[in-house]
């Protein structure tokens, strides 16, 4: 970044044919291995791109520091991948800057110089990279490394470094709440985080009897820098991800742009200083998400609470209408759920003479058809009811927790 | 033409003696002039609170509904129409209580009026569509009555009905006599049993439990858009967002055939539909 540079961090622990794909979408000039990506070195010399190993000897004389403008290009990241095709969201100096210093506008409830910060998500993710190691960087802190996850070392992590800041996915928080048997391991912090994916309740109130304290969840995506809502610094409300951040501006509103009544759910739209340049080479895509006058269109349901709290649905891309309703299949998936014959369930849509589409259930576990057609007719209104139950061995999901709906479709 | 008890709310706005008076006569009149078709009253509740969620066609909706309840019910009107020679007398007698939409927080005042009359155990009428559907369609049902059922504890009772658009056209002041009329009372929909009442996300799966039950009773066909555009969000915020320039129209969401073990439903499910 010192050279003006633009960075496209990538996790070293991708097998080489996606390596490659994401060099086919990213397309870099020169690729900096660290030390968790040596391994890639050792199975080839040759991806099409000058490899820089960390390890190498330095050039005799540095090069020099650019000053970057605002809207310089700091970062090219390619979004999470629970859409279809990976895209590379475009963000600049001043996106990630705006972010790192929202958060610090919680009065009295910002990062200080002296916090510690386990850095255990990964810093491919704009959630690692900004919200915990930039955001505590920013403001002098220190941020402990800990390259691959494991729910007992960050415990003993938290305990020897005295954490001050811990943010995780919701599979990390499942972990964590499992790990160890010192209760008061956590004592130390100041504050805890979930994004990426909806913390499970049970999570939620499993880590507050456990270690006495209270995640807040956030939420944003990759191109919005990624923060758009925090719990952090307010009342917690669970379930809920908490009210938009200061400099930010949020509405729902119905597909065709028209702001839905308050207390109503309607698709996030969010404009603020942290909004992405673009995706990188698709002004098609880029089109399909933001309007020229600087809004972004999440592709995200929320409804807001009568104190201003959000709370998310599903995804738009998600939705299936059955007769003109809309239903979100985390709605029905957590109806299912609530069978005890049910592990796992993934919610679909298919094409339906009669009614347009129709509600498919994939499920994992010992339940019979019959049984949850009963037990989906007397606890959903009737347009919401699967027509179909497939029975499947694994539902697919992704690292940050998230559902892979598509690859069931 | 139903049975009939007259409840007094000393405590709610409107002199009850005008009221018993006035209802009475409305009563008559509808009774002598039109045969209506009443279905489902065993689900209003005797006694205690209740929302009334019917489709909203007509002026004259809100007449005969009314009429057709075996309790006196309470409505939210505007200020305005006590202002109004046609409306001053016929609307307080019908339940009606006014609330001035001129100055503050106009919602919240309806709302809190709303939760006096469920509070004080009585019927409370609501049009979830907010508006007339001039398309004739059901269209996407507002969350009021939803909240308002969380808030106070109150069943929501979905009611369809068919023949007011005949009757009373829009725009038009007399209301046909002799026509056919129909209104049919659904099951109460209690909002606990879909989801956790102090959860937001609830307002809406309510709402459109409720909009399906009652196009259900009317026969209606749903549209997922909100009737009228007279909506005024208390937000400084712009009246419409432009929508990206590529974005694309909706994909259907299919699933793919499937190889697995299929067990179709479909069959099932709607021969119980069409036994309702």
């Amino acid at each position: 970044m010192g050279l003006g540079a633009q960075v496209i961090p990538l996790p070293a622990n991708n097998p080489i044919p996606e390596i490659e794909r994401k060099f086919a979408a990213s397309k870099p000039d020169a690729v900096v291995l660290g030390s968790t990506a040596q391994w890639i070195l050792a199975e080839t010399d040759d991806l099409g791109v000058p490899l820089i190993d960390i390890h190498a000897e330095p050039p005799a004389e540095a090069p020099p520091v650019v000053e970057c403008d605002e809207d310089d290009l700091a970062f090219l990241l390619l979004t999470s991948g629970v859409t279809s095709d990976a895209k590379v969201a475009m963000l600049s100096h001043g996106n990630l800057a705006w972010a790192q210093k929202a958060i610090q506008a919680r009065v009295g409830e910002g990062l200080q110089h002296d916090d510690v910060s386990l850095g255990v998500l990964p810093f491919s993710h704009i959630f690692g990279l900004n919200m915990v190691l930039f955001a505590t960087l920013r403001v002098g802190g220190t941020v402990v490394m800990q390259s691959r996850f494991d729910a007992d070392e960050s415990l003993q992590l938290i305990k020897k470094h005295q954490i001050t800041i811990l943010s995780g996915a919701p599979p990390m928080w499942r972990r964590w709440l499992h790990a160890g048997d010192d209760d008061t391991v956590m004592s130390s912090l100041r504050h805890a985080s979930s994004g990426a994916a909806a913390l499970p309740l049970e999570v939620f109130h499993g880590i507050r009897d456990r270690f006495g304290i209270e995640v807040a969840e956030g939420y944003g995506l990759t191109e919005t820098s990624p923060i758009i809502t925090w719990s952090r610094g307010i009342e917690i409300k669970p379930s809920s991800v908490g009210q938009v951040i200061e400099g930010a501006q949020v509405i729902l509103v119905d597909p065709d742009g028209t702001p839905v009544d308050r207390g109503d759910t309607g698709e996030v739209v969010v404009r603020s200083p942290g909004v992405f340049k673009g995706y990188l080479d698709s002004a098609e895509l880029t089109d399909a998400v933001l309007t020229p006058d600087g809004w972004f269109w999440t592709g995200d349901v929320g409804v807001f609470d009568d104190d201003d709290y959000l709370y998310l649905v599903d995804r738009v891309k998600d939705l299936i209408i059955v007769s003109g309703f809309n239903v979100y299949p985390a709605e029905v998936e957590n109806v299912l759920m609530e069978h005890p014959g049910v592990r796992g369930a993934v919610v679909t849509g298919v094409a339906d003479v009669d009614t347009g589409e129709a509600v498919v259930a994939h499920v994992l576990g010992t339940a019979t058809a019959e049984e949850l057609a009963t037990f989906a007719r007397s606890n959903m209104s009737r347009y919401k009811c699967p027509v179909e139950y497939r029975f499947v061995d694994e539902l697919p999901v992704a690292a940050s927790g998230k559902l892979i709906r598509r690859e069931l479709r | 033409m139903t049975s009939f008890q007259f409840e007094t709310a000393p405590e709610l706005p409107g002199a009850d003696r005008i009221a018993r008076v006035g209802l009475a006569a409305i009563r008559a009149t509808v009774n002598r002039l039109w045969d209506i078709d009443v279905h489902g009253l065993e689900h209003i509740p005797a006694d205690g609170p209740a929302i009334i969620a019917p489709n909203h066609l007509s002026f004259c909706d809100s007449v005969f509904i009314p009429a057709a309840l075996p309790r006196r019910v309470w409505a939210i009107g505007k200020g305005e129409y006590l202002d109004d020679w046609k409306t001053k007398h016929i609307f307080p007698a019908m339940g009606m209580i006014p609330v001035d939409r001129s100055g503050g927080d106009a919602a919240k005042a309806a709302l809190d009026t709303a939760a006096r009359v469920l509070d004080g155990g009585h019927l409370f009428m609501i049009y979830p569509e907010g508006t007339r559907s001039r398309s004739t369609n059901l269209h996407k049902g507002r969350t009021g009555a939803a909240r308002l059922a969380a808030r106070c504890d109150a069943p929501i009772i979905p009611v369809g009905h068919v023949g007011t658009l005949a009757i009373q056209p829009p725009d038009q002041f007399t209301m046909k006599p002799g026509l056919p009329l129909t209104i049919k009372f659904g099951e109460p929909i209690r909002v606990e049993e879909f989801g956790d009442p102090d959860d937001p996300r609830t307002a809406r799966t309510v709402t459109d439990a409720l909009m399906f039950e009652i196009g259900k009773l009317s026969g209606q066909r749903y549209v997922n858009t909100y009737a009228g555009k007279d909506d005024t969000p208390d937000m400084p915020i712009p009246t419409k967002i432009a929508v990206p320039p590529g974005r694309a129209a909706r994909a259907p969401n299919l699933v793919a055939p499937d190889s697995g073990e299929v067990i179709d439903l479909r069959k099932d499910s709607r021969g119980a539909l069409a036994a309702d």
